[in-house]
Order: C-alpha cells, then structure tokens, then sequence
C-alpha cells in the first residue's frame, strides 16, 4: 500500500536531514505503528504519507514514496487525500464546518458525490461508528474524545484504503483514549482498513498494533523514576470554600511546604476552572491563602509581557532576578526574547518570573499534554529541584503515568465538586475510585507492585 | 410573512442592497433618502423579526454622525444663496443650506438602515454559500472565509486567557484606557503567533479532506433563488422608483 525506498527528507533552510535512507513497506489491513521522540521527523513521516509533504514545505526528498501503484509525485494535490485518510492530533484544529452535519458534507462535496446520495452516506456512516446521535452537533462544542471519533468518521466517510492517525489520544483523559481505542479496533476489523499511525506513547493502546517501526531507537523507555517526597512540614496553601457562582461547588483543601499535589479528573471536570478561581481570575468566592499563587498557563507565552528573558523575570518587582536566572538554567538564554526560546525553557521563564514576584505556590494547567518522553522528563526534574527548595506545586494533568512518578497527593474532581484530597499511594491502590474519575491505574505503580509483592 | 427577509437569497439582497445604494448617491435632495429610510423601516417591520433593540444601539451611532453632518453644514455652508427660512440666535439659515444638510444627514441614515437591514437579516455563512453558489466566488476563497469564522470563537477564548495571564501578572493598569489600548499590542502578539500555527493546521485539515480549491459540482446545502426573491427585489425597486422621483411630485 505505502512503499518507501530509501527516503530522505530535510527542510529547504535545514542543513540537516530528518531523516536519511528510510525504507519500509505497509501492506494491505496491517496495522502498524511509528515511534520515535519529538524531533525525529514522525509527523513529517505521515505527512509524507498524505502527500501533504514535501508540497507545502517546499522540503527536498530523495528516495521514492510509493502510493498504492504510482509515485506520490504524479498525484495532484488532493488527490490522494479520500484513498488515504488523515486524524490530526489536535481535536481543535482539524474541522472546517461549524456541524457534524456539515463537515461531512463539506468532505462529500470536495469528492464531487451526487447531492442525492450525500444524505444516505452520512446516515451509513454515522451508523457505522454508532454517532448518528451527533449529526446536528456543534463540533466546537463536543468533548474532545466526541472530537477525534468524529475526526475518524470525516475520514471514513471518504471509504479510504488507508487511516493515517497522528497521535489521535493525546490530548484525551486515559479512560477516553482507552474507550476510542477499543472502538478504532472494532470499525478496523469491520472495514478491513490498514492503519498507520505514529505515537510517541504506546501505554494505552496495548496490543492494537501489529508491527512497529521505530525511527530513532528511545535511550531509555521510563527515565522518569519515582519521586522521594519533599513535603515538609508547615502549610504553605490554605483554600477554604472557594466555588464560583454558576458551576464549581465550593471546594476547600490545603497544602504543605514542597508538597507536589495532582489535580486530576474527566474532561470538563471543572480542573481549569478551580486553578483560575484560586488564582482569582474568574470571579469567585470564599478565601485562599496567600492572597498572590503563581499561574502558568498551557501555553506558558500567554504570560509573557517583555522583550528579553531576563526582564520577564525580573518584571513583577523582584530583586533576585540574575540568582532565579542562574537557579533554574536560564543564564544562556538571558537576552532571548522570551517567544523564541524553547518550550521547555518558556515554560521556566514562567515559573521563574512567578518565584520572583513572590509567589511560592505554582499551579500548572495541563504541563503535560503533547510532550514527549524527553520533555516529561525535563518537566519532571524541573518539579522535582523545585519542589525540594520548598517550592509547592498543584498540577492539573490527564498524565497518569508522569502523575505517579512526581505526586505526593493526589485532589480528584467530578462534575464541578472536589471529590477529595488522597494520599497518592491510596489513590493508585483504588482502581474503583481511580475508574469514577475516567483514570486509569498507573504502569509504574503496578510494576512497582510486583516488585514489591 | 414575519420571516421573507431572513429567507431572501443572500446574493440576491446583497445586490438589490448596493443598487439602492449606488443610485441614491446620485440623488442631492432630502426627499429621496429620506423616503428610502421609512421604506427600509417599513419593510423591515412587516418582513422580518429582527430585535429592535439591537437595531436601535446599532443606530445610534448613525443618527449622532447624521446630526453632526447636519450641524456642520448649516453652520459652514458655502453656498448661502437663496431665501432665509430660519433663524437661530444670531445665525440665517437659507433655503439652500437647509437643504444641503437635509440631505446629507438622510443619506447616512438611509445607507446606515440599508447595511443595517442587511447585516440583522443575514446569515453569514448562507451568505459565504450563496455568494459561491449564485455569483461564482472561487470555492477556494469562500471556504477560506468559512474556515475563519469558525475559528472567531476560539481566537475570543485565547484572547481572554492572555487577558487573564497578564491581569495576574500586574501587567494590564485598568484605569488607564490609554495604557489599556498600547497593552493590546502585547496581547495580539501571542495571539498571531497561535494563529500562524492554526491557520496551517486547519489548511493541512482541509487538504486531508481532499479539498482542491476546484469548482465544485454539487452542493449539500443549496442555496436556491425563488419566488420570494423576486417579489422581494420588485418591492425593493419599486421603493427606489418612488424615493427618486419623489423630487418630481413633491415640489
């Protein structure tokens, strides 16, 4: 089905090649699947596959791409694009319409399918996935697992030979990507399709892939090891009925000195919405104390402000901006600009201009979602040296794996309420409970069982 | 009945709209715009449902404008010919004048009740759909507009986010408008930056749907010309004819 004969690829303005001489096949119904850490050039790897690449990059190929019978280079654009289907990563950046109805319908219409027969294959195949419940939805207003499933129906309403999924689940809470795989599995078997997919994370999808193709051999699978708890004594975070007016329920909870504490919960739990109350950004009621807790964002640029690294940091007041530079590893990138700096080190820059203002108490919104092995573990050891220095952390993560490794305490959420504040170790323990929240138990934990059994 | 003008092809409305407006810019006297003002008010009342509230706030800023206009030309006319018909403190106003500045101030209200019947009735992405369907706008350029508007929604969550990131950080000073207005640059920075990246996302996710940019051949949601349509653009002209040959049986 896809053929690739000693395939390189590097970017026009890149000295360097993604990759050089890859070769592989994908045979008709196999399911195979592509790993490798960020960088290694998996999403260009698909995009490839798609002919959505080298076109739109102007990337320089050699080696042949083989597509079904011919050479991918004597497709016109789109053309390909109903045989061989795409599902993007991110649920909210991949649909055109404002409804199911019509994105379907959109896909139909690029296909030139008769306007008689676009009713009757909507119904079919909305039948099929078992969502005809959502054909007047707004898509804008689903839940990030409805998203991705109704991603896979716009592709499977083209009847494509081949699914090409880039990293479908992450952005999905554990029980949701559990659910979508178990359904990707039964549309596969019924549909006969071949599926390639690239991931960087297989925990999750258990024995759904038949063969894997590893781009870059991973140094080391789980560098991440359990954290030795730097709680101390003392509280440092005390929230007493915090809830605001239409949807959270009053929530009261405290926190140690370096106490690293997760905030996990189903999609639309409410998790966000608690960080911002406490951090008295939406309005809300009841007391927090300290009055002033640090905030970074997803998108840690949201917070940016200056024109250098240095009076990002040094911009709420503070006098120890040069040791905070030194201390969290940012001397060399002092003069950057704070946009053109890595993830990694944006997201530092924020911690960093938060412990400057005086705020010891950090809350982190989804840190995790869309990073790679690499990144988790730097993200990891940049809680861990934190937190050790007194620092207290509450994050709010799907990620149970990372959650197990840094947590000292776990607070759970469900439907706008708090449903407790547990001892990390009691929570891994509780399969019911973790099952209530839409969690799933941790590897770590359970071979840290067996070790321990 | 309540519903014709919501029901109007798009296309047809827009154009019947520009050739209203197109003619009375041919048109210096107060009758005609002012005649086409009542009439737009008029069909509105009877043909659709729109708030009123919402016409009202929309048009307030046009009646002061109006008045302005009004004012202005009274005061600093030019041409001060002809006989006296008013005479306020210690200011002659002339026939001349007085109709120099009807005319112009009916004019804004009569293009500001013409957009304004437009925008209230329409639905823009029927409008997008009819403009590709009946004028032949490049699928290309009309999915562009499409997609876009789809992603308003997201651009006002982000927006707000930033807005919420920097009041913690002490950054926004939210007595000042003007400090308020400067602090915009950097909040629309971030938010380019998210956009470049989205807009790339979503033009991959259209090509994935194999879309080509090519005429399209057929339509889910079609948007057709009717009966209606033609009545409706016959009132419409018919309203014109009687506003510009109002000067004809007026004087």
């Amino acid at each position: 089905m896809i053929r690739f004969d000693n395939v390189s690829f590097r970017y026009p303005d890149e000295e360097e090649w993604i990759f050089e001489d890859l070769s592989f096949s994908v045979e008709s119904g196999e399911r195979v699947v592509i790993t490798g850490p960020s960088g290694s050039g998996k999403t260009t790897l698909l995009y490839l596959c798609n002919r959505l690449y080298p076109e739109n990059c102007d990337g320089i190929v050699k080696g042949s791409v083989t597509l079904f019978t011919k050479e991918s280079q004597s497709y016109s654009p789109g053309e390909v694009n109903h045989r061989i289907a795409t599902v993007f990563q991110d649920p909210d950046a991949q649909f055109c319409m404002m409804t199911v109805e019509e994105e379907l319908a959109f896909t139909l219409e690029n296909l030139n399918v008769e306007r008689e027969e676009m009713d009757g294959r909507i119904q079919d195949v909305l039948d099929l996935t078992g969502l005809t419940k959502f054909r007047h939805s707004i898509i804008q207003q689903l839940s990030g697992g409805q998203k991705q499933r109704i991603a896979v129906v716009c592709a499977l309403i083209m009847e494509p030979k081949i699914l090409l999924l880039d990293e479908p689940i992450s952005h999905l809470d554990p029980y949701t990507a559990k659910q979508f795989i178990s359904w990707l599995d039964e549309l596969q078997q019924e549909r006969s399709l071949t599926i390639l997919a690239i991931e960087h994370r297989l925990d999750l999808w258990g024995g759904f892939f038949d063969r894997e193709i590893q781009l870059e051999q991973i140094n080391d699978v789980n560098p991440m090891s359990k954290r030795i708890s730097s709680k101390q004594e003392g509280q440092s975070l005390e929230v007493a009925n915090v809830g605001t007016e239409s949807f959270l329920n009053d929530v009261s909870f405290s926190l140690n000195r370096g106490e690293v504490a997760i905030l996990a919960g189903p999609n639309g739990s409410g998790k966000s919405t608690l960080l911002k109350a406490l951090c008295k950004l939406i309005p809300a009621h009841g007391t927090v104390r300290p009055k002033h807790l640090g905030y970074v964002p997803q998108s840690p640029e949201f917070l940016f402000v200056t024109k250098t690294v240095r009076d990002e940091i040094a911009f709420g007041g503070g006098t120890d901006a040069d040791e905070l530079l030194s201390r969290l590893h940012l001397a060399a990138v002092a003069d950057a600009h704070p946009f053109a700096v890595s993830h990694g080190q944006k997201r530092r820059v924020a911690i960093a201009s938060m412990l400057c203002d005086g705020r010891e108490i950090i809350l982190m919104d989804e840190p995790t979602s869309g990073q790679d092995a690499a990144s988790m573990v730097e993200l990891f050891g940049l809680i861990d040296e934190r937190a050790r220095e007194g620092t207290t952390f509450l994050i709010v993560t799907h990620d149970m794996e990372f959650a197990f490794h840094v947590a000292d305490s776990v607070l759970l959420m469900k439907g706008g309420s708090l449903t407790g504040k547990f001892d990390a170790a009691q929570v891994w323990r509780d399969e019911k409970l973790l099952a209530e929240h839409h969690l799933l138990q941790p590897k770590g934990w359970m071979e840290h069982e067996v070790c321990f059994a | 009945m309540k519903s014709a003008l919501h029901n109007m092809n798009p296309a047809a409305k827009f154009i019947v709209v520009t050739i209203c407006m197109l003619t009375m810019a041919f048109f210096f006297n107060p009758w005609t715009p002012l005649l086409m003002w009542i009439g737009v008010l008029l069909i509105q009342l009877l043909f659709s449902r729109i708030d009123w509230k919402v016409w009202i706030l929309f048009m307030i800023p046009f009646v002061i404008m109006a008045f302005g206009y009004f004012w202005t030309t009274l005061v600093f006319a030019e041409d001060k010919s002809g006989p006296v018909v008013l005479s306020i403190w210690s200011i002659n106003i002339t026939e001349v004048q007085m109709n120099h500045a009807l005319s112009l101030s009916f004019r804004v209200l009569a293009f500001s009740g013409l957009s304004l019947l437009f925008a209230l009735t329409t639905n823009p992405v029927s409008f997008i759909l009819s403009l590709m369907q009946q004028m032949k706008l490049s699928p290309k350029i009309a999915y562009s507009i499409l997609v876009g508007y789809q992603f308003l929604p997201v651009l006002k969550d982000e927006f707000v986010q930033i807005q919420q990131a920097h009041r913690l950080r002490g950054a926004i000073q939210e007595k000042n408008a003007i400090h308020r207005l400067l602090h915009m640059r950097k909040i629309l920075l971030p938010m380019l930056a998210g956009a470049v990246r989205k807009a790339e996302r979503a033009a991959f996710a259209m090509e994935a749907r194999g879309f080509t940019g090519e005429k399209r051949t057929s339509f889910y949601k079609v948007i057709r010309v009717g009966r209606l349509d033609g009545y409706l653009v016959g009132l419409f002209m018919l309203l014109l004819i009687i506003s510009c040959t109002s000067v004809l049986y007026i004087n």
